[in-house]
Formats: C-alpha cells, sequence, structure tokens
C-alpha cells in the first residue's frame, strides 16, 4: 500500500529519484531524500520490529528521540530508521529487542 | 574543524541562531547534529509564524529553516550532519560520526546545548501498540518526508502541537475524528482551535483516551469523559474507529548533555521539568556551557531563535572581547515582546526561579464590538486572544488595523480607513481574518484557504458555520489567489442572514458518487477504506458496510466488491470466498409465507 501524498495545498514535492532497497527479503522503492522509515511507511509497513518480549514495535518519536525505530541495516542492528537516510541497495531487517549478537 | 572556539550540539533554530550571531563576529562555529537535515524541526513546520515581521510573522516554518541555513552558511559556520554527541566528558566532547562509523573528539572553548525536546508518552492500555506516534512523528513523517501513517486519526491532547498537527492532517488528505484533552479548557490558541472547529472536528474537552484497541496495530480507540479527579467515567465511554493516534501531551526537555557537561539541573515544571540552570545570557552553571531553545525552557521556535542569538552575541563577547551589548539587549527586548502575553505565564513563573524576570501586560485585552459598516467590502478579525502577533497591523497598505498597546494585543479595525483589499486575511497566521460585504439580501464573505481542492469562479460549494456545520451551498463568486504563501481567500455570495456564521467552505468531494452497491448506496472510496482498515473477505464488508445486504441480495455489487478486494490484495478473484448466498433471493413479502401451503 503507497502511503506517499500525491499532492499537497503547501508543500510542492519530496523526495528525488527512486531508490531499490529491501525489508526482511521483499524488494521496495524508495525515494532519494526518505529516511528508512519514510521509506518503510511509505511502502506501508509500520511496524519494524519487536520488543525484547515480542510485542511488534512501531516508530514513536520520528526525530531520533525514542529509539523505538531500531532496525538491522546490511547486517548492523540497532540503527535508528528514522535519522538514517535510504541508500541505494539497502538490505533492512527488523530485529527484536536490541537485535542478535553477532557471536 | 575538528576543535572550533564554539562548538554547538543542534542544528534547530537556537543552535543556527547562535552560530550565526557568533560566526558573523568572526568566531569559528561547528554545529552538529544527528539528523541529515539541518533545521531542527523546523522543515515540518509548513504553518505561518506568529509574532513580527522583524523575525519571520507569516513565514512558513520550512521557508525559515532555509533562510536560517542559508545565512549560517554564508557567515562560515560548519554544519556537520548524521553526527550524534556521545558525551560530553570533563576533558572533550566524544562524537560518533555515523557517515563514516567512526568516533572523534572535540575540545571547543565554548559549547551551546541546543537539543531540545522530546514527546512525552502517556500510559493508557495497550499505549505500546503499532500506530500510536508522537504528533511530532507524525508531522515529520507528512511534511517533511511526504508519507502519511494513517487515513483516520485521533489526536490526545488540544495544545497547539496538537491542534496544528490536525489541521495538517487534513491538509495532506488525512481525516480527523477526534482531539481529546482532560482538561477543561482548550490548550492551545484559538485561532487555532477554531480552524478545526470549523473543518467539523469535534474537541472534546474533559475527555481522555482510555485505551488503543486492536492486536497488531491500531484498529481503534476508547475514549471518555472525565470526573472532577480526572477519572474515566467509564460508562460513558465510547469507540472511534481510527488506525492511528497522536499523542500532543507535551515536550519534555533533552537535559542529558547538559547535565554531563556538570551544568546544574533543576526540576521546574513550569519551564517542562528538568531544566539547566542559567543565567539571561544563557549561560549555564558551567561558564564556557551555554544552553539555548527547548532545553531552556518549553516554548516555540521564535523564542528559540531569540535565546540562540542571545547565547552567540554573549559567546563572541566571551571569545572576541567585542562589546555585544546592545545587540543582546535588542534580542532581549524582542523576547520580553513575545513573553509579555497570558500564554507565557508559565515561562515567566518558571523563569522567575533561576532570578529572571519578564514582565507581563500592557497591551489591549478588549475584543472590538463595533464593526463595520460593511456596504462595501471590509476586514472582519476574528482573533480573541492575546497572542504576540501583529502582521495584520504591519500589512496593512493603509494602516487601519492596530493590535493595542504592543504585539499582544487584540487587534481592531479602523473601517473608516479599511479598503477591502484583503492582503490581512491572506497574511494572518491564524486564519482569523476573514473579508465581509451586506449589500440588500445577500452577503458576500471571503473565507482564507489552505486545503486541496481550491475551488475555482462559480464552483458550488457546502458552506459550514464556525463550528464545521454545514448550513447549504453557496456559488464561488471569486477566488484571490496566493500562489507564493499559498493562502487563498475564497468569496462566496450568501444569503444575508448567514453573513455573521459562514465561516469556511467545503468542496464536494468528486469521488462520493462512484456506486457499487445500489441497494445500500456503498461507494468504490467506502469499499476501499474498509479493506484498507482490515475487512479484508467479503463477509467482513458486508457486516460492516451492509453492501450486498440489500433487496437485490448482492446480484449487483457482489462481483464488483470481490474485483475490488482482488486488486487491492494482489490475490485472484477464485481464490477469494464468495461469501454466503443467503435466502431468500428475493424480496419476498412475508404475506406470502404467511399464506402458504404445504402437500398436506
Amino acid at each position: 500500500m503507497d502511503t506517499r501524498l500525491k499532492e499537497h495545498p503547501i508543500l510542492d514535492e519530496w523526495g528525488g529519484e527512486n531508490l531499490s532497497f529491501w525489508f526482511e527479503g521483499k524488494h521496495l522503492i524508495g525515494h532519494a531524500g526518505d529516511s528508512i522509515a519514510a521509506a518503510l511507511i511509505a511502502n506501508g509497513i509500520d511496524s519494524f520490529g519487536q520488543t525484547e518480549k515480542g510485542t511488534p514495535r512501531g516508530i514513536f518519536c520520528a526525530i531520533g528521540k525514542c529509539s523505538a525505530c531500531m532496525v538491522e541495516v546490511d547486517g548492523v542492528p540497532n540503527v535508528r530508521a528514522c535519522l538514517t537516510p535510504l541508500q541505494e541497495g539497502m538490505r533492512v531487517s527488523s530485529q527484536a529487542g536490541k537485535g542478535k549478537p553477532i557471536w | 574543524m575538528v576543535n572550533p572556539q564554539f562548538f554547538i550540539v543542534g542544528a534547530g533554530p537556537a543552535g543556527l541562531c547562535a552560530g550565526i550571531a557568533a560566526a558573523e563576529q568572526g568566531v569559528s562555529v561547528l554545529i552538529v547534529d544527528e539528523g541529515f537535515m539541518p533545521g531542527g524541526q523546523l522543515p515540518k513546520q509548513t504553518h505561518k509564524f506568529f509574532g513580527h515581521k522583524g523575525f519571520f510573522a507569516s513565514v512558513r516554518g520550512f521557508d525559515i529553516a532555509h533562510q536560517l541555513v542559508e545565512r549560517a552558511e554564508k557567515a562560515g559556520v560548519e554544519i556537520r550532519l548524521e553526527t550524534s554527541v556521545a558525551g560530553i566528558y570533563e576533558d572533550c566532547i566524544a562524537l560518533w560520526d555515523r557517515k563514516k562509523d567512526h568516533v572523534w573528539e572535540s575540545k571547543p572553548e565554548r559549547i551551546l546545548i541546543a537539543t531540545g525536546a522530546s514527546e512525552r508518552f502517556i500510559p493508557f492500555e495497550n499505549n505500546l501498540l503499532v500506530g500510536i506516534y508522537g504528533a511530532g512523528a507524525v508531522q515529520t513523517l507528512m511534511n517533511q518526508y511526504g508519507v502519511l501513517p494513517g487515513k483516520d486519526f485521533l489526536i490526545v491532547g488540544s495544545g497547539n502541537i496538537g491542534l496544528i498537527v490536525g489541521y495538517q492532517l487534513v491538509q495532506a488528505g488525512a481525516r480527523v475524528k477526534a482531539i481529546v484533552d482532560i482538561a477543561s479548557k482548550i490548550g492551545g490558541y484559538e485561532v487555532h482551535s477554531r480552524k478545526i472547529e470549523r473543518l467539523g472536528i469535534p474537541i472534546l474537552l474533559n475527555h481522555t483516551i482510555v485505551k488503543a484497541i486492536g492486536k497488531q496495530k491500531v484498529r481503534g480507540a476508547v475514549i471518555a469523559p472525565v470526573n472532577d479527579q480526572w477519572k474515566p467515567i467509564t460508562s460513558e465511554s465510547r469507540e472511534l474507529f481510527v488506525d492511528s493516534i497522536c499523542l500532543a501531551v507535551g515536550l519534555q526537555p533533552s537535559v542529558e548533555l547538559a547535565a554531563q557537561s556538570g551544568s546544574a539541573i533543576e526540576y521546574i515544571p513550569a519551564l517542562g521539568g528538568y531544566i539547566p540552570v542559567r543565567d539571561p545570557q544563557m549561560r549555564t552553571t558551567i561558564p564556557t556551557v551555554f544552553v539555548a531553545g527547548d532545553i531552556s525552557s518549553i516554548e516555540e521556535a521564535s523564542t528559540a531563535m531569540m535565546e540562540g542569538f542571545i547565547a552567540g552575541f554573549q559567546v563572541a563577547q566571551d571569545l572576541t572581547g567585542t562589546d555585544m551589548q546592545a545587540k543582546m539587549s535588542n534580542m532581549r527586548d524582542e523576547l520580553t515582546a513575545l513573553r509579555r502575553g497570558p500564554f507565557s505565564s508559565k515561562v515567566r513563573e518558571g523563569l522567575g526561579h533561576f532570578g529572571i524576570h519578564f514582565p507581563s501586560g500592557g497591551y489591549r485585552t478588549e475584543t472590538q464590538t463595533e464593526t463595520g459598516p460593511f456596504d462595501t467590502m471590509k476586514a472582519l478579525i476574528e482573533c480573541p486572544q492575546c497572542i504576540p502577533c501583529n502582521p495584520c497591523e504591519t500589512s496593512c497598505p493603509t494602516k487601519a488595523i492596530e493590535v493595542g498597546g504592543n504585539l499582544n494585543g487584540i487587534p481592531w479595525v479602523n473601517y473608516e480607513a479599511c479598503t477591502g483589499c484583503g492582503i490581512c486575511a491572506m497574511i494572518c497566521p491564524g486564519l482569523a481574518i476573514f473579508m465581509v460585504q451586506k449589500k440588500g439580501d445577500k452577503a458576500v464573505i471571503g473565507i482564507p484557504y489552505e486545503l486541496l481542492p481550491l475551488p475555482e469562479k462559480e464552483d458550488v460549494v457546502f458552506v459550514q458555520d464556525r463550528k464545521g456545520q454545514v448550513l447549504g451551498e453557496a456559488t464561488v463568486i471569486r477566488v484571490m489567489k496566493n500562489e507564493k504563501e499559498k493562502t487563498h481567500l475564497v468569496f462566496i455570495e450568501v444569503p444575508i442572514e448567514w453573513a455573521d456564521t459562514v465561516r469556511s467552505v467545503q468542496v464536494p468531494e468528486q469521488k462520493k458518487n462512484d456506486y457499487i452497491c445500489r441497494c445500500e448506496e456503498v461507494t468504490v472510496e467506502e469499499i476501499e477504506r474498509a479493506i484498507d482498515m482490515g475487512y479484508t473477505d467479503y463477509e467482513e464488508l458486508r457486516r460492516y458496510l451492509r453492501i450486498g445486504m440489500g433487496p437485490c441480495g448482492g446480484r449487483v455489487c457482489r462481483a464488483q466488491t470481490l474485483q475490488i478486494l482482488s486488486s487491492k490484495l494482489e490475490i485472484p478473484i477464485a481464490e477469494l470466498e464468495p461469501g454466503t448466498f443467503r435466502a431468500p433471493s428475493i424480496p419476498l413479502p412475508f404475506r406470502a409465507i404467511r399464506r402458504g401451503e404445504t402437500d398436506e
């Protein structure tokens, strides 16, 4: 489901060219200028992972303060999706709690 | 630049202005910010700011961000983005460059901590559900990135943030079901709440959210009125159908780094919580460390900018020896003007704890009772509160408007001087000025308009009163378009008896007439919305929308509904459940059944 605004009475346009990325192995399209969080929500994905206890976790503040949007990016856990610009080819995965240890 | 003279944490309004103030005096300045866009929360502010012309009044927040960044860069300020301060230690600031993924140290001569604030989270049943956002998060997503995380919203909190986000959600095409506030009066400016009410959105005071409904994500919310102990009266609770909930229940200063620097912190609820102790020049108890903006009192971007300038001037004076007293005193006058009004009483009280005193009053508090005559087009100002704002006064080409006393006064119109040009109505940040002309049994009303679609001349629109109640239809006789500032004026002709009540227009939705179900009048849009809300099965849609439950028994609409389901869910029709084909399949009268006979 595409949740991107098509028109707006005040703002002219957002974002640049299309960028390819993956979430949980699924191929998605975002825009240059998106945060990872914005690109996921634009694709209708609003649950980015789970808490330590397994509860679905969405984003709360979108400005880097609450750390509820932590995802794994290219194998690195605990990346705040709201503060990280989307880049071509990123492989994003959901994470539970603070992410799985790599050892 | 690793070791600037002046190191600033946060590229928001306070940090940028401090950087500008110091860099323009020749101080080397580095600003770091965690985000990848400078401007702090300004880029998501699509509304026009209050205040006065010399300080960004009637300029939209994202434009202010552009102007500040441009001026900072011109002054030689270096801005490093995607750079997080990991900690302020005794001997250095430890920074994490997230692009290079490495840590570096900085040892500046002066530090300004302008880290802003974070949104408060309140407890209620199920409040961890996906779809419950801070109101600012929704504002960031929709205005900064152009994505809308939901379609139907409940907003908790009627302060300025709740009211502004509510209006901006409608501008972005979402629906706001209600704004609830546990308090008995609206927290934000009345010009903002009136904008919301004109759209027909209820603001329910003495109400709170009791629980969020849903398993994986929000499907609804239960709200209830509260008693005089602020406890919900559960017997009067009700459910709202929403897919998102915005919490606009206040901000708390982001004080961590200031505390790490060794600056004294005090708990001052009137300022927003834990606050660094500071002097009028924004200097904390550590003489080389300053604060400015929301970290030093939860207010707004205008006061943050002024505090930033004051801190920057003081740092420039410390480091260059140049006397900056005159500039500081000017900026202090600006702050004084903004903080004189009734909405700043808490800030004045809070700052009193630090021995910093701001005066109040000196402005007109009465609204104008004698208005008109309106035999020719005139401005009618509906701005009943003392808020620090005067673009109406300064934009009027004939000087017909005066806010009395100082910035906070209530504007009055000199009707002999008003020419009815409409400039004030287009510039007013609160959309609180209407144009009115009464002639015979008709009246022409000019309404400020910032929604889509913009009606055209000769369009027929619905007209609404101040509470959003539709009174009837009217024809648009003129549209004054303002492509640059985006506040347009829509003029409609209405019967004279509506002259004092019509304050809003609504363009009828086009898609509304796209029917699938003839019997129960269900449209394509309604079906698509229901599917988006999670009714992904024909039987569920039938129960929710009554589609297929009319006398045709689904002959007209079943296949079409399944087609919509199929294309939305990307599942072939053959794999969908077609729903029950229930008897009787024609409108069989009970009379005939009663008269019926059997073989016996």
